[in-house]
């Protein structure tokens, strides 16, 4: 029996996927023909599982170089009349924020959806902020799903309400939903392939003061339909009880909290449920009905108090005497859980706790101090950490040049080089966004008397890395620009990038050096370093460093993990180093003080290798004092 | 009708966690089965905590566990195991593998490992039962050490809590694997699966 995948043509069969399989399937099923986007968690899979069927369903998919572009694409495919998605994570949204903000103002001709994924809690993330308030700046319509299969099935409705309404329609989904599991039911495949035609439309396509102005009352208008319509929607749900004593307002996945939580307290007759699959607009009939059925209503929402502000305006609007609770009962941060959700609900209807989470936390409180930390760490292998030994190194000595108690500024980026925040690297001095590292830097340069040697990575470069080092060459800032360069968006799961030499769906395209564009752009003093050669690499970071005006040093070794992977396919052996313990100095410590390498470890006194985790990249065997450290 | 069974699957990047939930998910959904889940690996590719959670039945609505209400912790590793202790329900049982990860943060002397005693006493406080045993060595028994995440998916089945099919999952592992290493995988199940069931009697 041939397994059931996403590009499945069975209807009405279940599948067993993750919530950005279920998202994919739903761009599937619409018949999408142009999809983009860069990877970011939670939001990758996306893309790459639409990769993974593209040519078999004849979709065109792509891997963009930034959120812009990618969202760019989208638009410039729906422009021509085809069905277009672009998805990113919610700190994408923000670099695609400048078309967005124009774009809903375009009639949509082919169906136009951006997926956004926020990350409430920040587990991968640099901050929580929720992507709802950015539609409402946008008068983009939001749907958002309560669970894995609303997922698949508002992705593909978007498509046709884009159409429908000629408007830019969102879809939020959540770190819970896309990396949650569940079964869902197949949907039909939409077999359409449209032609694209552009048909000239300067009124509608060319955004000069006039083309806003026209164009602004009539999203307005569109967004007023949506409003209304919105109130049908089987999205939006109104559950009324017989003797309600609190009304609930539960939006996207804080429904399926809330439905737990009040089974768990009991409170099924008590309670009336209002669920929220479009908080961008929402369904005020709906939301008035139930206001004015109780004298308490709790709002349920991960993040901000959106849905809460508009459920207080429209209480105030219609004179409805009713408290509304949410933010002041319900956290504000991180994710909600049936827990936090019960907790809310016992405390507003005096109900007892169906269990004793007093215990609960006083056992917690009890393990922490025995648990050990495990922090996510660069792999042993990893040539970032080869290139930070160098870095450090060089930078420590260049300091000293400027005084005997300055320490280097080491701006740092998003990607696993952020891991050298820890000891005990102690690399990572700034981190805010794509692209930062060098941003800050030119800033940094103008006022502090200290070195500074900025690094991001290699799909970091080639997103946001660009225009601070035009800026650096323009204005000429003193500073090192380091790209580490590991040929992948290794954070998010190794995806290509326009230096990787292949696309997303795999086909050859051509290879972008970072140090190509460097000189094209106007530094004169680049340098291709070998990570794993600390000692040339050391000095060439000195050398750069001392180097008046913009320098950029590209440190090129391949992502451990796809070294290794590609090591095993070919059958190659891999030969681990270890510790004679003869030359070894017990009281030293030099390797594990300087590399933090998890393939490192303490035995007693003795420092010793894991053979199972050791990939042999000789790093440790050169910073060891004694030559203890030999490959077997 | 199951309503609500819910199971929590902790250990350390590498493990095969996931695999071990991707197994369960499908083989539950082949035997009707509704089932919901997440997953953390936080930003670790290697060496992190992670967790995965299984929850099947018509009451279950949510992607995460209620504090309180985990059915099953399986621990693949002893200190990831009383990290999540917190979610078991006083019914709760614990499946442990005895075999710990250090973290290479106890050789940089900037955290401690708590010993099996002391894992075991703390789970004991909340737990109905642990089962404990060392996968590694049942593993390796089975023919490969990598199957140590399977011999702990044969002991939860070993149970009989769940209401899933033994010949179902091992369709799963024969569907999972290449065709060289299953039957060490179906091993490693069964083994895992006797050591659960003399374990429980």
């Amino acid at each position: 029996m041939k397994e059931l995948t996403i590009g499945s043509d069975a209807p009405g069969e279940r599948i067993f996927v993750l919530g950005n399989e279920a998202i994919a399937r739903g761009a599937i099923e619409a018949g999408v023909q142009v999809a983009t986007a860069y990877p970011g968690t939670p939001s990758s899979e996306i893309l790459e599982n639409l990769a993974g069927v593209a040519k078999e369903i004849d979709m065109y998919v792509e891997w963009s170089t930034n959120e812009k572009t990618a969202f760019e694409g989208a638009l410039g495919a729906s422009i021509c009349g085809v069905r277009a998605m672009a998805s990113m994570k919610h700190v994408g949204l923000n670099v695609a924020h400048d078309p967005l903000m124009t774009a809903s103002h375009i009639r949509a001709k082919g169906g136009l959806v951006v997926v956004v994924a926020d990350d409430p809690w920040a587990w991968s993330s640099q901050n929580e902020q929720d992507s709802r308030y950015v539609a409402l700046q946008g008068f983009i319509p939001v749907l958002e799903p309560s669970s894995l299969q609303e997922a698949k099935d508002m992705t593909a409705d978007a498509f046709r309400l884009s159409e429908e309404f000629g408007q830019l329609f969102m879809v939020r989904s959540v770190t819970r939903i896309g990396h949650g599991r569940s079964d869902i039911v197949l949907g039909e495949i939409s077999r359409e392939r449209r032609k694209g035609s552009f048909k000239k439309d300067p009124g509608l396509l060319v955004y000069v003061p006039r083309t806003a102005r026209i164009n602004k009352p009539l999203m307005l208008e569109r967004f007023e339909r949506i409003k209304k319509a919105v109130n049908t929607m089987a999205y939006n749900k109104l559950q009324m009880a017989g003797k309600a004593r609190l009304g609930i307002i539960a939006c996207g996945l804080s429904y399926s909290y809330t439905m737990e939580a009040v089974k768990w307290l009991g409170l099924e007759d008590e309670v009336s449920i209002l669920k929220i699959g479009t908080p961008n607009p929402l369904p005020e009939e709906l939301i008035i009905k139930l206001l004015k059925s109780v004298k308490e209503i709790l709002v349920v929402e991960e993040l901000d108090p959106f849905v809460e502000l508009h459920v207080k305006a429209i209480a105030g609007e219609h004179n409805i005497g009713v408290k509304v609770h949410g933010k002041d009962v319900v956290s504000q941060l991180g994710e909600l859980s049936t827990r936090k959700v019960t907790e809310a609900i016992a405390k507003l209807t005096k109900s007892k706790l169906p269990v004793d989470f007093a215990e609960l936390d006083k056992l917690e409180q009890e393990a922490a101090p025995l648990l050990p930390l495990r922090p996510p760490a660069l792999c042993p292998g990893c040539p970032h950490r080869a290139s930070f030994r160098a870095i450090t190194t060089a930078a420590q000595r260049v300091a000293k040049d400027y005084g005997e108690d300055v320490e280097p500024i080491y701006p740092s980026d998003i990607g696993c080089y952020t891991l050298a925040l820890n000891p005990p690297l102690h690399a990572v001095d700034t981190t805010v966004c794509m692209g930062g590292s060098f941003g800050l830097a030119n800033g940094m340069a103008r006022v502090v008397e200290a070195p500074i040697i900025a690094h991001l990575g290699d799909s970091t470069f080639f997103h946001a890395g660009i225009p601070p080092l035009i800026n650096a060459v323009y204005n000429k800032a003193n500073i090192t620009m380091v790209v580490l360069d590991n040929s992948a968006t290794a954070m998010t799961g190794f995806q290509p990038h326009p230096g990787t030499g292949y696309t997303a769906t795999g086909d050859e395209t051509a290879t972008l050096r970072a140090e190509d564009v460097a000189r094209a752009c106007g530094v004169k003093f680049v340098e291709v370093i070998d990570p794993f050669d600390l000692k040339a690499a050391t000095e060439t970071v000195e050398k750069a460093m001392r180097f008046q005006g913009p320098a950029v040093l590209v440190f090129r070794g391949l992502c451990t993990m796809i070294e290794l992977r590609d090591k095993k396919k070919a059958g190659e052996k891999i030969v681990p180093y270890h510790v004679d313990q003869d030359k070894c100095d017990p009281k030293c410590d030099a390797c594990i003080k300087l590399l933090g390498c998890p393939a490192i470890i303490k035995q007693g006194d003795k420092a010793v290798i894991d053979a199972a985790l050791c990939t042999g990249c000789s790093i440790c065997a050169q910073v060891c004092p004694y030559k203890a450290i030999i490959k077997e | 009708m199951v309503r609500e069974f819910n199971i929590l699957i902790t250990g350390v990047g590498g493990q095969g966690v996931i695999l071990m939930s991707e197994l369960l998910g499908k083989a539950a959904i082949v035997d009707g089965l509704s089932v919901r889940g997440s997953e953390i690996l936080g930003m670790a590719v290697r060496g992190g905590s992670v967790t995965s959670i299984i929850r099947v039945g018509e009451d279950v609505y949510g992607p995460l566990i209620p504090a309180g209400k985990c059915d099953i912790v399986i621990g693949l590793e002893p200190s990831e195991a009383l990290r999540n202790a917190s979610y078991l329900s006083k019914s709760g049982l614990v499946i442990l593998n005895t075999v710990p990860i250090i973290p290479f943060t106890v050789s940089l002397g900037r955290s401690s490992y708590p010993t099996l005693e002391q894992v075991v006493e703390k789970l004991n406080s909340i737990a109905s039962k642990i089962i404990k045993l060392d996968a590694a060595q049942i593993a390796q028994e089975a023919g490969s050490l990598l199957a140590a995440n399977v011999v702990m998916l044969g002991a939860l089945l070993g149970t009989e809590l769940l209401p899933l099919k033994v010949a179902t999952i091992n369709e799963r592992i024969q569907a999972r694997f290449a065709a060289k290493v299953a039957p060490v995988n179906i091993k490693a199940f069964d083994l895992g699966y006797q050591v659960c069931q003399q374990a429980v009697k």
